[in-house]
């Protein structure tokens, strides 16, 4: 019995090696198609690709990662990446690519239908669509009147472990809004402050959990988070709700969700044309299908019943806080990293 | 009957399989070179910075509670667990071997996502030592129980007939011959706790290797995560010259099959019923509650559904790169194993023990290496199955090795030598005396490396051909958009899928023999 399964695991292994060997060799790359490593929601870029293949014919390779290991792939990859675009859910693995000299400015015609805060300077990367910083809270742990206007307010002794942070997927566009408002000093003093009073989760997932089970009062994550755990388990039956910070206020953060074309891409007009895409407003209907997330391109509506983005927002642009070097020079100043 | 003798390297070796030995340890070379080149980019001063920095030695306190938690309790929980079904007059003993091995089956990716589903008691360090020392327990329970049963018991009652007590029996009889096999269980269990990034994700506990992804996801040159690597490999050195110091120069090899007496066996009495009571919560907590968790998301979330068209994709990815990949890391290190057993000098042991030293990194840091060699100097390998086994080569041939030395050390050196005598050249003396023997060790090998490389994430994820899937890549993906609903189904099947090598790796490793 024994001796048949181990027979049996050997000519399985053996039969599987050569299905990898046959598979890669019928995988040869065929003319239109590229390669987009995606960062973003796999359900996001997914329906974009579909609605792009759809429109132009032309074929596109996802490959799916976080953002932040894939800007890292590309840089160890450098001249010979297999990449033709990449579209990352935060903005500073875009930055750094840009600084590094990889990326490739895309069309004039295309830069020119978003507005130009959403876009690097030399536009090198586009936004595709974006996401609003907030405070979730447990209604049943905090009053409506205690909401604090501003997020320099939740680090205060009075909030000691009553507010959840993340120091991922946002945190440090975060960070450099608040640098932007209160100087360099400011933000140490304000991060020193939240490692002492906040309490860290590894994940916006995570904080967001835990603020709907009552866990902790209240938590710093992405506005679609809660949209996420709502739709998940239905609107009603929601314990948590979502509070903004006043417009102009460091906490009242938009970010972006940025996509650039390498560099070192053999088939730019392909590339050139999944970005024109992807803030058509085909495009853009079919990114914000699924998660709660803000369109860059003006007059598309969102698809979840959002606040308008003009109620919100602080005047920063995704360059700025997107250059996040400071950020994390500040965060390992504060101890937190 | 058996022979203990303590002996040197020593036999020959066929020098075609001394090259195929030279393989694994030329790659694993690889993720030393460029954690090191990587971290000498940060320059003495910066390193000297970098090291004594509090948040290093924080690291180094939580990265160390956790190893040695998770260690010691699972050595206890083993070695109990192997003693009672092995030793002990427990009922449906059968049954209960089934419930110490099955949380193989159970990835600690998905039980992790679990139990700190149910609360903020379960995310801190006491509940990431309780979810990993479940998760882990197997890897000891299993070589102990196996040890158990394949001791000839004449020593014991030579032992006995001399005066010896039962406690002194078992102190100085039946610790010493079992002690390899919990040896072994407690390296690979340390090992695993520095490298464990998935099942910590969850919760809220930082080691060196989740300070290292967040190095990499902070910023975008990676010195300061390249020096947290060479820590890391600098933890994992004493770890794996421990266990060689602890295997050397015993010798448990056997001319006969050795005698087929039963061993004596202890009555519970009074104890049965805790006994009974301690393994079925085992059981509960290990298995119960995290896959009822799953079927819970299952019924209740409205992502429900969602994806499963990738369900078959992902399954055929699994198997393919998984059994493949087993497949490879058994074959590379048969020779390796057999290398370091006869011959003697730095150098082989250097090769035999440098893959446990990089069995602590991060899947992370192994992929990182291979993406800047292989697009520097085989660019045809990028992002081509062959690389993501080469990597799986490099992550688990520890496992492979200690399985296959189990059985390599029953196998006296001699029989190959008395082939030769015969006329045999090296290579068919091998192929035709030694090779059929270590057949157990190479099922057991096939089925631990399967295993762990079904469950494998980053390496994958890194260096896998786009748009290839696997149960752990879609799970996790589902997971980190919230949707658990979507994911339950992948977790349902990975563990489905782990059931089949678990289940093979149980029966071999506890047939009688």
């Amino acid at each position: 019995m024994t001796l048949i399964a181990r027979r049996s695991l050997v000519a399985g292994g053996a039969a599987s090696i050569a299905a990898l060997a046959f598979g890669s060799a019928s995988r040869a790359q065929t003319g239109g198609t590229i390669t987009v490593y995606n960062g973003q929601h796999r359900q996001t870029t997914e329906a974009l690709v579909n609605e792009f293949t759809k429109s132009t014919g032309i074929k596109v390779t996802l490959r799916q990662g976080e953002s932040s290991q894939l800007a890292n792939q590309i840089i160890e990859e450098g001249a010979r990446s297999p990449a033709d675009v990449f579209y990352s859910e935060q903005s500073p693995p875009l930055v750094a690519l840009d600084e590094k000299g990889l990326l490739l400015p895309a069309d004039d015609a295309t830069a020119a239908q978003i507005p130009a805060a959403y876009a690097s300077p030399n536009k090198t990367w586009i936004g595709a669509t974006m996401r609003v910083r907030v405070l979730v809270y447990n209604k049943a742990m905090i009053k409506p009147g205690e909401l604090p206007p501003s997020i320099l307010d939740v680090v205060t002794p009075a909030w000691k472990d009553r507010v959840g942070y993340v120091i991922r997927d946002g945190f440090q566009e975060q960070i450099m809004a608040v640098v932007k408002v209160k100087g360099r000093d400011g933000a140490l003093a304000w991060l020193k402050s939240l490692k002492q009073n906040g309490r860290l989760y590894n994940g916006n997932g995570a904080a967001m959990n835990a603020v709907e089970s009552g866990e902790v009062a209240t938590a710093l994550v992405n506005n679609y988070y809660w949209y996420g755990l709502a739709k998940e388990r239905g609107e009603q039956n929601m314990k948590s709700a979502i509070h903004f910070f006043q417009k102009g206020d460091a906490g009242a953060l938009v970010n972006l969700s940025p996509i650039g074309i390498l560099k070192t891409t053999k088939q730019p007009e392909l590339a050139q044309k999944f970005l024109a895409f992807a803030i058509s407003e085909a495009g853009q209907k079919a990114m914000l299908a699924t998660y709660a997330e803000y369109p860059v391109r003006p007059g598309v509506s969102p698809a979840f019943n959002l606040k308008p983005i003009d109620e919100i927002g602080i005047p920063i642009t995704a360059h700025e806080v997107g250059g996040a070097a400071l950020a994390y020079e500040l965060q390992r100043e504060a101890g937190i990293l | 009957m058996t022979a203990i003798a303590r002996i040197g390297g020593r036999g020959s070796f066929p020098p075609a399989l001394l090259a195929v030995a030279a393989i694994p340890g030329l790659l694993v070379a690889l993720p030393i070179a460029y954690a090191v080149m990587r971290s000498a980019e940060a320059g003495l001063s910066g390193i000297i910075a970098e090291l004594t920095r509090p948040v290093t030695l924080e690291l180094l306190i939580s990265t160390l509670t956790l190893a040695i938690s998770v260690t010691v309790l699972t050595v206890i929980l083993g070695v109990a667990g192997a003693w009672v079904t092995e030793r002990c007059d427990i009922p449906y003993a059968g049954a209960w071997r089934i419930v110490a091995s099955a949380p193989l089956a159970m990835p600690a990716l998905v039980s992790s996502y679990a139990w700190s589903s149910l609360g903020p008691q379960f995310q801190g360090m006491a509940g990431a030592i309780m979810i990993l020392t479940l998760a882990c327990a197997p890897l000891v329970y299993l070589p102990v129980a196996a040890a158990l049963r394949g001791l000839d018991p004449g020593f014991e009652d030579v032992a006995r007939s001399l005066g010896r007590g039962p406690w002194s029996t078992f102190l100085n009889v039946v610790v010493p011959q079992a002690a390899p096999a919990v040896m072994g269980g407690a390296l690979l269990v340390s090992s695993h706790m520095l490298a464990e990034f998935g099942a910590l994700s969850f919760l809220r506990v930082q080691t060196f290797t989740t300070a290292i992804f967040q190095q990499y996801e902070m910023q975008f040159d990676n010195a300061t995560a390249a020096l947290l690597s060479s820590v890391l490999m600098a933890l994992c050195i004493p770890l794996a010259l421990g266990e060689m110091r602890i295997r050397h120069g015993r010798r448990f090899s056997r001319s006969g099959k050795g005698t087929a007496r039963s061993p004596q066996i202890i009555k519970l009495g009074v104890y049965r019923i805790p006994v009974l009571l301690g393994f079925a919560a085992f059981g509960l907590l290990a298995i119960g509650i995290p896959f009822g968790m799953l079927m819970y998301w299952l019924a209740s979330g409205t992502s429900a559904g969602m994806g499963l068209e990738r369900l078959a994709p992902a399954i055929v990815g699994s198997l393919s790169y998984s059994l493949s990949g087993g497949l490879l890391t058994t074959i590379l290190a048969i020779p390796l194993v057999l290398a370091s057993m006869r011959l003697r000098g730095a150098v082989v042991t250097i090769a035999e023990r440098l893959p446990y030293a990089i069995h602590g990194l991060p899947g992370l840091v192994i992929a990182l290496s291979l993406v800047f060699f292989a697009i520097r100097y085989a660019p045809p390998l990028y992002q081509s199955p062959a690389l993501v086994l080469i990597a799986y080569v490099m992550l688990y041939l520890p496992l492979a090795q200690s399985a296959i030395r189990a059985s390599a050390e029953l196998v006296p050196p001699e029989l190959e030598d008395v082939a030769r005598t015969l006329g045999k050249k090296p290579l068919t003396a091998f192929m035709e005396v030694t090779l059929p023997n270590l057949l157990p060790g190479i099922g057991a090998s096939l089925a631990m490396v399967v295993l762990q490389l079904m469950r494998e994430l980053t390496a994958t994820l890194l260096l896998a051909p786009s748009g290839v899937v696997t149960l752990a890549t879609e799970f996790w993906s589902y997971t980190n958009d919230r949707a658990f609903a979507a994911a339950a189904p992948f977790a349902a099947a990975l563990v489905i899928v782990s059931g089949v090598p678990v289940y093979v790796f149980t029966l071999r490793t506890l047939k009688r023999g």
